[in-house]
């Protein structure tokens, strides 16, 4: 080949091009608003009762910092792996992510967390506070009483627990069956608290003598003994009703005998509903005798539905009258209710209908109806002089400092509550005995996660969450242009016939892969998660990133490319004030 | 190496030897086969390129104006309605003397909703700057998209390869796809005259006052003008290293011809039969086909078709209100003679229509 002729003269290149550099065109004197970073507090995080930072834990885990991300559950909640297990997840209900396709499955990541903290010994995230001699006594080692134990301990309290039962952990122990909580795992948790040096003391029920000494040796008293007591249905032959509460009980102290032929579980509430699938379990035919409508039981729905799938029947609109021994097995007699009114969250109000009384011959009847406190001291106070009262809280200055929290206090009856109960607990006494009573609603004030009721350790102690503005993100906040669609992560389960065999665990934890893949989905709601579109977007190269994100406002014009382009609403437009 | 492609299959093979590094594009009918497999490429990694998913074709075409104007090979494609939505941006990307190559299928515009082929789409942008050239075969296909990108950065203008939806797009033809070596000694790596500098930072393509932007224009008219010799000079080469040249018109019988069928893409082998067997039967009749179509090889059209007493321009598009468009071209070009042959013109085969070997004696 001849080498390419290149005698042509050049051709004309006329383009419009500056010669000097753009710099000296300092387009931020055309600003008259700038962008600014202002981190938010994300909707899942402001309804979760334990004020868990979940859209910075999905951020941690989708970058695979998995220790990190259980340890900042672990900041806010010494429960993760039971939480991920049985609390309700009030946070997937307002995640934003529902508007694209499904909500982020929370709870499987924070089990993940939770059981990845128990078996690579993830720690409570260390304090500065060393312990000074303070002394709290806690009443009760659930939830609330642990968590209480678990924050204070963190804050330098010394802490003593005195739980009436041979073993720690309350309903969690003794109410919660094994299918939805296994023991080990929420053993595993309880000793990750008490290595942080408070002590359980076992088989010691609280009497007038040791409140007594409690007064003199402690600076406090936390009392999160929770409702010990099952209500009484209060009709003929009650007597003759199992307590749902001590069977469940039972269940966990011995293996239990099988029991056959049809039951009655008299309760809408989540009680109920695990003593129904136990005696499934156990070989009965159970029905749910209740007084409304599904739609209108206190039980997690969930719950409901995975009880109908192992065989549970449900009756609706049934009130038990009276109980008669028959041969073999029980009369139940039951009345009819209807729905007279419904209240303005849609739940209904019922009284006798006209039909007669009908009759159900069972082999045995279980209630569980509800519980409530099971001595007169465990009573928080009504009102009067030196009584408090706070979101999760109700205490009583008038001569000795105690704090009342748990299924006590809480109007939702729920394990995250129980461990707000014990966060806000510790930062009541906390304040109390440094500032003085005069600073604890302040300083309760300062660390709302949100809008409230939420509290945040992490806050109250000072920590980068402090400076999130507590203004919560919605869907209209967000760029779901820079997201994409992807289905919700699902949990391993047990088929059904393995259900009824055994008191197996029925869902598995996500194996890493999905954990991480589910935390991937999770837009980071408010927060900033150095996905780098602000300075990608900006058309005057204004944005710096040296560990931080900074504006060079020499060139920023304003334009507010970078807000809009945030995908999670980390960034604001302020009026430029001149 | 002889392989048996797509027309629209023969453009990505010749992208992908013509190692373009940034490439954008929206699919269309019947546009999609190229930059669906261009995309496969950028998976599979047998090209090094970035692939720009883009939301429209206004995007597509700005996305490769930023990628040009940073010094890197780039290629587009589009179809029809996406090619008019780019409208605004071929302007720009010719002003700014970015040497981008696209593939343009041609399909008729709607309504009625029309995906086969006419030439209206690319002809309504005549007058963007672009030099286009139309292709017969998935051969001319293939050699036409690599010429492209070496005539584009020799003048630094943008280079539209056209050819017809369907009859070329989609239909497997024979190609000679040569080695890359080879490919490499015809088109070297792209070396840019224009080239955004991040260590020295300017605006390009700013405001221009009248007389610089007089100026502009001028050099782009300076840079279309050498293209002919351009073009020639390039088909050298290429004829040297693959033996085959294409001309920016093709001459057929034309040297004593009475009458001269001018035609463009597809068409041209049927044309070439009708001019075989009028042959045959002892009619002087002769084929013009024309490649470039911008720059207009107006001197090579008085050359071939001045001597001839009739010329019959068959134009698959149409300027409604003047008629079809490479007739008008071909008679402006004869105008300046002093004797100019007739010029009749037919528009056929609109929106995909047949034309038939057909024609009446009386009519030559």
């Amino acid at each position: 080949m001849k080498p390419i002729p290149e005698s042509f003269p050049e051709i004309s290149l006329f383009i419009a091009r500056s010669h000097s550099t753009t710099a000296v065109n300092q387009t931020g004197s055309w600003r008259f608003a700038r962008p600014i970073y202002n981190e938010k507090t994300a909707p899942c995080s402001a309804v979760c009762p334990a004020g868990t930072d979940i859209g910075r834990v999905g951020m941690l885990a989708a970058g695979g910092r998995l220790k990190e991300a259980a340890a900042l559950i672990l900041e806010e909640n010494p429960l993760p792996a039971v939480c991920g297990r049985v609390c309700f997840h009030p946070c997937e209900a307002v995640c934003n992510r529902a508007r694209m396709d499904e909500s982020m499955a929370v709870h499987g990541l924070e089990r993940f967390l939770g059981d990845l903290a128990l078996s690579q010994g993830v720690e409570a995230p260390p304090t500065e506070q060393r312990a000074d001699g303070r002394r709290v006594a806690i009443a009760g080692a659930g939830p609330s009483g642990l968590a209480a134990a678990y924050f204070l301990s963190r804050l330098g309290f010394s802490c003593d627990i005195f739980e009436s039962a041979p073993e720690p952990g309350g309903v969690l122990r003794w109410g919660i069956p094994a299918y939805r909580l296994p023991a080990e795992v929420l053993a595993g948790e309880i000793a990750r608290i008490t290595r942080l040096g408070c002590r359980i003391h076992c088989d010691t029920s609280v009497t007038s003598s040791l409140l007594s000494e409690i007064r003199r040796s402690h600076d406090a008293l936390f009392v999160g003994c929770g409702h010990g007591k099952s209500i009484g249905i209060g009709i003929p032959g009650e007597s003759m009703i199992t307590d749902g509460l001590a069977f469940l009980a039972d269940l966990r102290r011995r293996p239990a005998a099988a029991v056959q032929g049809r039951v009655a579980v008299i309760g809408g509430g989540n009680t109920g509903v695990d003593v129904a699938r136990s005696l499934r379990r156990l070989g009965a035919r159970p029905i749910l005798v209740y007084r409304r409508r599904r739609q209108d039981m206190p039980a997690f729905p969930p719950e409901v539905a995975m009880a109908l799938e192992e065989g549970v029947r449900l009756m609706e609109l049934a009130a038990p009258v009276r109980v008669e021994r028959a041969d073999p097995g029980y009369r139940l007699t039951l009345q009819t209710m209807r729905v007279f009114e419904t209240d303005d969250r849609n739940r209904a109000r019922v009284c006798p209908d006209t039909a007669p009384e009908r009759e159900m011959m069972v082999d045995g009847i279980f209630s569980a109806i509800g519980a409530e406190a099971a001595e007169p001291w465990q009573q928080p106070p009504r009102s009067g002089a030196g009584v408090l009262k706070y979101s999760h809280l109700q205490g009583d200055t008038r001569d000795f400092v105690t704090l009342y929290g748990g299924d006590l206090t809480n109007s939702v009856r729920s394990v995250p509550d129980a461990v707000a109960s014990g966060k806000q607990a510790a930062m009541v006494f906390d304040t109390l005995l440094e500032e003085g009573a005069g600073a604890v609603s302040g300083r309760l004030e300062a660390s709302r996660v949100g809008p409230g009721p939420s509290l945040s350790m992490e806050i109250y102690r000072g920590g980068p969450r402090k400076d999130r503005s507590p203004r919560v993100v919605g869907w209209d906040d967000l760029n779901p242009a820079h997201f994409l669609p992807a289905p919700a992560g699902l949990p391993g389960r047990l088929d059904l016939n393995h259900r009824l065999s055994s008191f197996s665990e029925i869902e598995t934890t996500f194996s890493e892969t999905t954990a991480v893949e589910e935390a991937r989905r999770c837009f980071n709601c408010g927060l900033c998660n150095q996905c780098d579109n602000c300075r990608l977007f900006c058309p005057e190269m204004a944005v710096a990133v040296d560990r931080t994100r900074q504006i060079d406002l020499t060139y920023c014009k304003g334009c507010g490319i970078c807000v809009v382009e945030c995908p999670s609403s980390a960034m604001d437009l302020v009026e430029e004030q001149r | 190496m002889k392989q048996v492609l797509e027309g629209s299959h023969a453009v990505a093979e010749a992208v992908r030897r013509c190692r373009v590094q940034v490439m954008s594009a929206y699919p269309i009918t019947p546009q999609t086969h190229i930059v669906e497999a261009l995309s496969d490429y950028c998976a599979d990694g047998s090209m090094d390129a970035r692939f720009l998913c883009v939301e429209s074709e206004h995007s597509a075409m700005a996305a490769v104006i930023g990628a040009a104007s940073t010094g890197v090979r780039t290629f587009t494609a589009s179809s029809s309605h996406g090619l008019a939505l780019m409208h605004e941006l071929l302007h720009w990307a010719s002003a700014a003397r970015l040497p981008i190559v696209m593939a343009e299928v041609n399909r008729a515009l709607g309504p009625g909703w029309n995906i086969w082929t006419d030439q209206t789409d690319s002809l309504a942008q005549r007058d963007t700057g672009w030099i286009q050239l139309y292709c017969e075969d998935g051969q001319e296909v293939f050699d036409t998209t690599v010429q492209a990108f070496r005539l584009a950065e020799a003048v630094n203008l943008p280079v539209m390869v056209v050819m017809d939806a369907f009859f070329l797009s989609h239909t497997f033809e024979p190609v000679e796809v040569p080695a890359q070596e080879t490919v490499d000694r015809f088109l070297p790596p792209f070396k840019p005259r224009i080239q955004i500098d991040c260590g020295d930072p300017c605006a390009i393509g700013q405001l221009a006052p009248p007389n610089v932007y007089m100026e502009m224009r001028r050099s782009i008219q300076a840079g279309m003008e050498a293209v002919p010799d351009r073009f020639a000079a390039l088909e050298d080469d290429f004829e040297t290293l693959f033996g085959r040249r294409y001309g920016g018109v093709e001459a057929v019988a034309c040297d004593d011809a009475e009458v001269i069928l001018v035609v463009s893409g597809t068409v041209t082998g049927t044309a070439r039969q009708v001019v075989a067997d009028l042959r045959r039967e002892g009619r002087r009749a002769g084929l013009l086909k024309l490649k470039m179509f911008r720059p207009f090889p107006s001197a090579e059209v008085r050359r071939i078709l001045g001597p001839a007493p009739k010329i019959a321009v068959v134009d698959r598009n149409f300027s409604f209100g003047a008629g079809g468009i490479f007739a008008q071209e071909v008679r402006a070009a004869l105008y300046s003679l002093p004797r100019r042959p007739t010029v009749f013109g037919y528009v056929a085969g609109l929106g995909g229509a047949r034309h038939y070997p057909r024609y009446h004696p009386n009519d030559i």
